[in-house]
């Protein structure tokens, strides 16, 4: 399985990582952009999965790793998946804490790829972004046949949840890379103290650094 | 096999478990406290971590080790059950709880008869085994401001000695003094629920908590972190057991815990007493405490299923269960949540204390008027945040966004990201009535980490009457919603039948042994040197959290205990 590093996308995204808190501010609303981008997916990989080994393949991460991406996809100014490192957490985590769902993990992504070379001739990595979120979908609805244990529900349900933990759990996990997760919908982290006046205003938190178990961060 | 003598053992060192170990040995009786958790320390919780205690639970039992299996009705296979509020270490759930700090109404006491009385018998179901609790508001009033005063909980009265008070609870049974505290910082959401509130004629304010508002008796005030429900609190302002009780007991010199111990089975005579209990330390040793009473205090799973594990020739059905109700009339709080987001202005729920900073009690209890709905009782309405904590994890796995926006991919980071500091959660927790089929036994097919049954719920709340109120509130919710401003209002997806939070009875109080396992002091009718704490003796649960409650009746029955029991042992009723 080869994939290309999108170094430029990803350097642009890191870059405006910072304006991330000032972008919710200005946020648009439900559901303007659109969920289909043309681009293929494969394009936004980076360098990580080839390193990882935790828990995961290759194959495996590769998968993973597309699939967060289209649950929590990312865009300019909005961290997603590929820019915190959810592959990187729930590798960690399968290595670790739960390391009772690695069968799970194992045979979602073999009936997910089952699936996809039977419909696509291609692993779910190598689709179009499109034709990721088809597959998500019809997985969603109950379509897709290859799956038995785990349902295709269950797999999509625990991505999703597995995702959000890497979105936006303390970056010691592994994931939520320089507080992508959390500079993306303005949370700022584990602060020890807030005062009756930040409990009472009715604008952004910006008063202090994002603070984490182990770092802190000041936004600009 | 070691074998210690006591003169109390306490099963169980929780919410109420600490209380008695403080009390009894202060009064210079020898305690042994068993919990099979660990004790944490405050400097534990320094680590603000939404993904520890949130999400992955670390306060609570693991379901792995410890699980408790579900089914809806008698003719289904149980399922483990998610994990529950309640907790695994000295202080038990007053370590994670949101420290929700409630006085029941008077009319809670008496549901049957005033349900009666104002809407005749015909309102209740048929098949509901409702009964009034063997005392009332008036009786146990002492014991709630000792409680209060004692623990630290921060509030506002709404009703001094009858004369009753704007900004409190109007609707509160009446108290003989204020709080020791005043109420905690009024947070944005709180501002604006009051605003919306108050524009439909409710009487908001703010939530009593067993959160310390200022310094009291060498704890610090709260510092308003946001890390509050399912977290320990990193600077000992949340007047949990482990950090007001414990203290206490250890200062005596006559208190002895220990943890890591896992209790599995009371030993009684042949004359009908109980005289210890055996447990299972970390080390997988089987050791022995003979005391002269036993006090039962753990969730209200491990309760019934001691109760049942201990069954001998004598008790052929489980200790305590002459009555054959042990186990039954098992109520939850059920109910639902409506979000609610603004576009025009950020809310911030992740500060401060997290669970349901503001309330109305206008929809709870029989504090309206019931003529006709279909339904009796009601439901304490707060805004809070989406899970038990406020954070974005809490928000992305416990808030489903709204109609049309799915669950994932650019529309939904695209929702998150503009609406996780402007949301806030609207919860009914609705009261839940009891009926006898609701109950827990031994799962016969599940047992736990120590090779013991595992306790199994059959329960399903989707009942007609239980449907109306529950329909009933969330209406009124996302009125209150709108009411509120909100640019967007919506439902939370329907519960499945499962129990909600707040699990109580199993092994109820009452007026008849007949058709009660324990008397007012949780003194059981068939042992009397049996004691039963917690939420398993509350006949009926309000629409109000019950810890406070079950720490009133631990005071109560520890005074009797130790100005009555200790001098003469026999039934206190």
């Amino acid at each position: 399985m080869k994939h290309k590093y999108g170094g430029s996308r990803r350097a642009f995204l890191v870059s405006t990582v910072a304006g991330a808190a000032g972008a919710v501010a200005t946020g648009t609303g439900l559901a303007q952009e659109s969920q289909k981008p043309e681009e293929p997916a494969a394009a936004h990989a980076h360098d990580a999965v080839g390193k990882l080994g935790a828990f995961l393949n290759q194959d495996d991460s590769a998968t993973i790793d597309a699939f967060t991406e289209r649950l929590m996809p990312g865009a300019p100014g909005q961290p997603g998946a590929r820019d915190a490192g959810v592959l990187n957490y729930i590798d960690l985590a399968l290595a670790g804490a739960y390391a009772d769902l690695r069968d799970f993990y194992r045979r979602g992504c073999a009936a997910l790829e089952e699936h996809c070379r039977k419909a696509y001739s291609k692993s779910f990595a190598q689709l179009t972004a499109a034709q990721q979120d088809s597959v998500i979908t019809a997985m969603i609805e109950g379509k897709v046949q290859s799956f038995t244990w785990p349902t295709s529900q269950a797999f999509f349900n625990t991505l999703r949840t597995h995702t959000m933990e890497g979105m936006f759990a303390d970056p010691v996990y592994g994931g939520n890379k320089d507080f992508a997760g959390w500079r993306l919908v303005g949370f700022p982290g584990a602060q020890p103290v807030f005062t009756e006046a930040d409990m009472a205003s009715r604008e952004a938190f910006t008063r202090g650094p994002i603070l984490g178990l182990q770092a802190q961060t000041r936004r600009s | 096999m070691a074998t210690e003598k006591a003169d109390v053992v306490i099963v169980g060192v929780g919410g109420t478990g600490g209380i008695f170990a403080a009390e009894l040995s202060k009064a210079g009786m020898k305690v042994i406290g068993l919990e099979r958790g660990p004790r944490h320390k405050t400097a534990d919780f320094a680590g603000q971590d939404e993904l520890r205690y949130f999400q992955r639970q670390d306060l609570r039992p693991n379901p792995k080790r410890q699980p408790v299996t579900w089914r809806p009705n008698a003719k289904t296979r149980a399922v483990p059950m998610a994990p529950l509020n309640y907790g695994n270490q000295v202080g038990g759930g007053t370590v994670h709880y949101g420290a929700v700090s409630w006085r029941f109404h008077e009319s809670d006491f008496c549901v049957r008869s005033q349900t009666i009385e104002r809407y005749g018998a015909s309102v209740i179901p048929e098949d509901c085994s409702v009964i009034d609790w063997p005392l009332s508001y008036a009786e146990l009033e002492p014991f709630y401001d000792r409680a209060e005063y004692d623990l630290g909980v921060s509030g506002k009265a709404g009703n001094l000695q009858g004369r009753k008070i704007e900004g409190g609870n109007i609707f509160e049974a009446p108290r003989q003094r204020e709080f020791p505290m005043p109420p905690l910082f009024v947070d944005n959401s709180a501002r604006i629920f009051e605003e919306g509130t108050k524009k439909l004629g409710y009487h908001p304010f703010p939530t009593p908590r067993a959160i310390l508002s200022e310094p009291y008796r060498g704890r610090p005030g709260c510092a308003y972190c946001g890390f509050c429900s399912t977290h320990g609190c990193h600077v000992g302002a949340k007047s949990s057991v482990l950090v007001t009780k414990i203290p206490e007991a250890d200062a005596t010199g006559n208190f002895k815990l220990i943890t890591g111990a896992m209790c599995y089975r009371i030993h009684s005579d042949d004359s009908g007493r109980v005289n210890g209990v055996s447990y299972y330390g970390p080390d997988n040793s089987d050791n022995t405490i003979e005391a002269e009473i036993v006090i039962l205090s753990p969730f209200i799973y491990d309760v019934v299923r001691l109760l049942l594990l201990s069954k001998t020739n004598k008790f052929p059905d489980g200790l305590a269960n002459s009555s054959g109700h042990l186990g039954r009339h098992i109520m939850t709080h059920i109910g639902g949540r409506v979000f609610v987001a603004f576009d025009d202005r950020y809310v911030n729920m992740f500060m401060g204390p997290t669970a349901q900073k503001h309330t109305i009690d206008d929809l709870n209890g029989d504090n309206f008027d019931h003529s006709g709905l279909g339904f009796i009782l009601g439901a304490q309405i707060s805004v809070q945040g989406p899970g038990f904590d406020a954070g974005p994890i809490a928000a992305s796995v416990g808030m489903p966004p709204p109609p049309g926006v799915p669950n994932w991919g650019a529309p939904y980071r695209q929702f998150l990201s503009k609406y996780f500091a402007r949301h806030a959660a609207l919860n009914a927790q609705t009261d839940n009535l009891p009926f006898a089929d609701q109950m827990i036994d031994l799962d016969p097919d599940v047992r736990d980490a120590w090779g013991l049954p595992a306790p199994r719920l059959t329960y399903d709340w989707r009942r007609p009457s239980e449907r109306a109120r529950v329909e009933y509130m969330l209406r009124k919710v996302e009125e209150i919603g709108r009411s509120m401003g909100a640019s967007h209002v919506w439902r939370a997806n329907e519960r499945p039948g499962s129990p909600g939070g707040h699990h109580q009875g199993g092994a109820r109080m009452g007026g008849d042994p007949k058709n009660s396992v324990v008397n007012r002091y949780g003194q059981s009718w068939d042992i009397h040197n049996l004691f039963i704490a917690g939420g398993s003796i509350h006949p009926t649960i309000s629409g109000f959290n019950p810890t406070l409650t079950m720490q009133a009746l631990a005071y109560m029955t520890a005074d009797a205990i130790v100005n009555r029991y200790k001098k003469s042992p026999g039934p206190l009723v």
